[in-house]
């Protein structure tokens, strides 16, 4: 009880900022708006033949990943609106033929929502509170640095897609996200959100608190820690522990470094045990001239059970980023190299020709 | 382990070739970035500084002071211009970039508040101006002109001047919404000459015609501190240089952390006497000892 006063009172407090916000709006400059595409496709092609990605006939195709639009509007200098519709086509669903009767699989790009929030700014000095389907704080950090989430996604935003183990990691969620800096030497991050994700409406009561410290020492130094935690019933949690490092000391070249542990008191190995989830990613670009060349790289190492021997599966991946008309449209080819500590599983090495469009 | 050694030796060779790749970049063409304030006069002056340097090239673009300091945070130019300081925010983000900047004094504007040349009126304080620009006062009368409307001209929000004039004279607060939005000095002053009732604020450097003097269709006002202080001309140095005229602000460059030759070359140019000849030929005020003496430490 007293957990859902407290979890109310944050929502109340948040909305009364924001409709003061809102208020103070209707007396301000005309706002600026603003609307921007992304998307990012590829031409694949399988350079093995035998790996448990890469033994279907279908060797080469072009896939349509994302398609983002993204509206924003500044209503005044602390409050700012954002919308951003992303389609992919992994809806699966099946339609039917309205003369004949039949089903047939229909997938096509569909929209859905990612992002829908309200942001008010310095109501702490040099902080942003944000209200409604707003970006999570788990990875967004990797992600900016990691800079080609049209490439890969991050270690944990893609664990799912590589190892088939879900960790309860998403890009977004409907909640409420506190952010700021204390000097420049610390940055700070809170979330309490509803722990489904962008992609499912909430089925507990319960709700998700997430916090990460981001500390500065040196111009060009960070280190990371973040936590999240959530209850899966009334005797079991979830925690993600989840550490970073950054080095941007040397002009134009980033290096990075990810590595967390998720425990879900709900997995349970055949004889009950309970087993972590872990995962460490390094990965650094060099940026050879801005916005037009780049080269890129990355190694990922997945534990998807600790108990478990011979499951990892290691993910390198290594790429150039080439913008040969303008920064709105680069290419980036990228070799994707896949190894599976079963010696059962051969290689997946696979060829990507991604297209990245911005505008 | 065996299993594993394909990609880690992919990863690592990758990795090897970002690496080694990090010493060997070299740009050739200097780019400036930032403030519509400076970009003409930054425009001349490389373009004089080309013209006295064969082999140097310089590209000079506008967009507003935040997007100069934005793109010299994420190492897309190589000098920003900007006509206000920076933000904290902006200063944790370069902190965390690696980019630690170092800053120089190019020239030094009298913002100059304008109306149209019919406005009788010859001056106002700064509390006045804020009154006006947060639209508290709504005709002209209110400050001892005419009885008419006033129309309000200023630029958009990423802009320094926009930013200087908030933070300066509106103590902070929120700009008027009937205030037209316009993209640079030039259009502000179009819409001026063609509305008895405007008025806006524009860079020094921006009031004057080819033959030096301000533009036919234009009044610029004295402004006062208070209403007990006399009021000054921005057109007037002296009142400008030593702080009587109290919309003054100095015009910035940043690089990223020490220049390197040819960056300090033309810094030290604009900064040298050839440069300031320009800047006050061009209707901006030279610098002073204080900010010689600050470029002089940063170039170093």
């Amino acid at each position: 009880m007293a957990k859902n006063t407290a979890v109310g009172i944050i929502l109340i407090f948040s909305l009364v900022i924001l409709c003061n916000g809102i208020v103070s709006a209707q007396a301000t400059t005309p706002p600026p708006q603003t609307f921007g595409t992304t998307i990012y496709f590829d031409y694949t092609s399988y350079l093995s033949k035998n790996g448990p990605v890469t033994s279907t006939a279908k060797n080469n195709f072009f896939a349509f990943r994302r398609a983002y639009f993204t509206y924003e509007n500044k209503i005044n200098d602390n409050l700012k609106f954002r919308f951003r519709y992303d389609a992919d086509n992994t809806a699966n669903l099946t339609s039917v033929d309205i003369k004949t009767g039949s089903t047939k699989k229909d997938d096509k790009l569909r929209p859905f929502m990612k992002h829908l929030y309200l942001e008010y700014s310095n109501l702490l000095p040099n902080s942003a509170i944000r209200v409604g389907m707003t970006e999570t704080i788990q990875f967004k950090l990797a992600e900016d640095k990691w800079g080609y989430r049209s490439v890969a996604k991050t270690l944990m935003d893609g664990y799912k897609d590589v190892t088939g183990v879900e960790v309860n990691a998403p890009s977004a969620d409907l909640g409420a996200s506190l952010t700021g800096s204390l000097a420049k030497y610390i940055r700070y991050g809170f979330m309490i959100s509803s722990g489904n994700g962008y992609s499912h409406p909430e089925n507990d009561q319960y709700k998700k608190l997430a916090a990460q410290i981001q500390l500065i020492p040196l111009a060009g130094f960070s280190l990371v820690g973040y936590l999240d935690t959530e209850k899966q019933d009334k005797d079991n949690s979830a925690t993600t522990y989840k550490l970073d490092g950054y080095f941007e000391m040397v002009k134009n070249l980033i290096l990075g470094a990810e590595y967390f542990v998720y425990k879900n008191d709900k997995y349970l190995t055949p004889d009950q045990m309970r087993y972590d989830v872990s995962g460490f990613s390094l990965f650094g670009r060099y940026v050879f001239s801005p916005d037009v060349f780049a080269l890129f790289a990355r190694f990922d190492k997945n534990e998807p059970n600790n108990t478990v021997q011979n499951d990892e599966i290691s993910l390198a991946i290594a790429g150039l980023d080439w913008a040969p008309f303008h920064k709105s449209m680069k290419l980036q080819p990228n070799i994707w190299y896949v190894t599976y500590a079963n010696s059962a599983k051969k290689d997946d090495v696979i060829f990507n020709l991604t297209f990245f469009l911005s505008f | 382990m065996k299993r594993f050694s394909a990609p880690i030796a992919l990863g690592l060779a990758a990795m090897a070739i970002v690496l080694m790749a990090a010493p060997a970049q070299k740009s050739k063409m200097i780019q400036i970035k930032g403030s519509d304030t400076m970009v003409n006069l930054v425009q001349i002056l490389a373009e004089e500084y080309m013209g006295k340097n064969p082999g140097t090239a310089l590209a000079v673009l506008g967009g507003g002071s935040g997007t100069g300091i934005t793109a010299i945070i994420n190492q897309t130019c190589d000098i920003a211009n900007h006509s206000r300081e920076w933000r904290q925010k902006e200063i944790d983000q370069a902190w965390e970039k690696g980019v630690q900047p170092r800053f120089f004094v190019i020239a030094v504007d009298g913002l100059s508040m304008i109306v149209h040349e019919s406005n009788p009126l010859e001056k106002l304080t700064m509390t006045e101006l804020g009154a006006i620009y947060r639209g508290e006062v709504k005709n002209w009368k209110a400050v001892g002109g005419p009885d008419k409307k006033v129309s309000l001209y200023g630029r958009q929000s990423n802009s320094g001047t926009y930013v200087f004039m908030q933070e300066h004279v509106l103590g902070n607060k929120n700009y008027s919404t009937d205030m037209k939005e316009m993209n640079g000095n030039a259009q502000i002053i179009e819409g001026i000459l063609q509305d008895e009732g405007a008025i806006g604020y524009v860079g020094v450097g921006y009031l004057f015609d080819k033959d030096g003097k301000v533009r036919k269709g234009l009044k610029v006002l004295n402004v006062a501190k208070d209403s007990k202080s006399p009021a000054f001309s921005p057109l007037d140095k002296a009142a400008v240089d030593n702080g009587n005229y109290p919309v003054a602000r100095p015009l910035y460059q940043a690089t990223n952390g020490k220049p390197n030759a040819a960056q300090a070359a033309f810094i030290a140019f604009e900064t040298g006497p050839e440069g300031q000849r320009i800047v006050e030929r061009e209707g901006f005020f030279t610098i002073g000892a204080k900010h010689k003496e600050m470029n002089d430490k940063n170039l170093r």
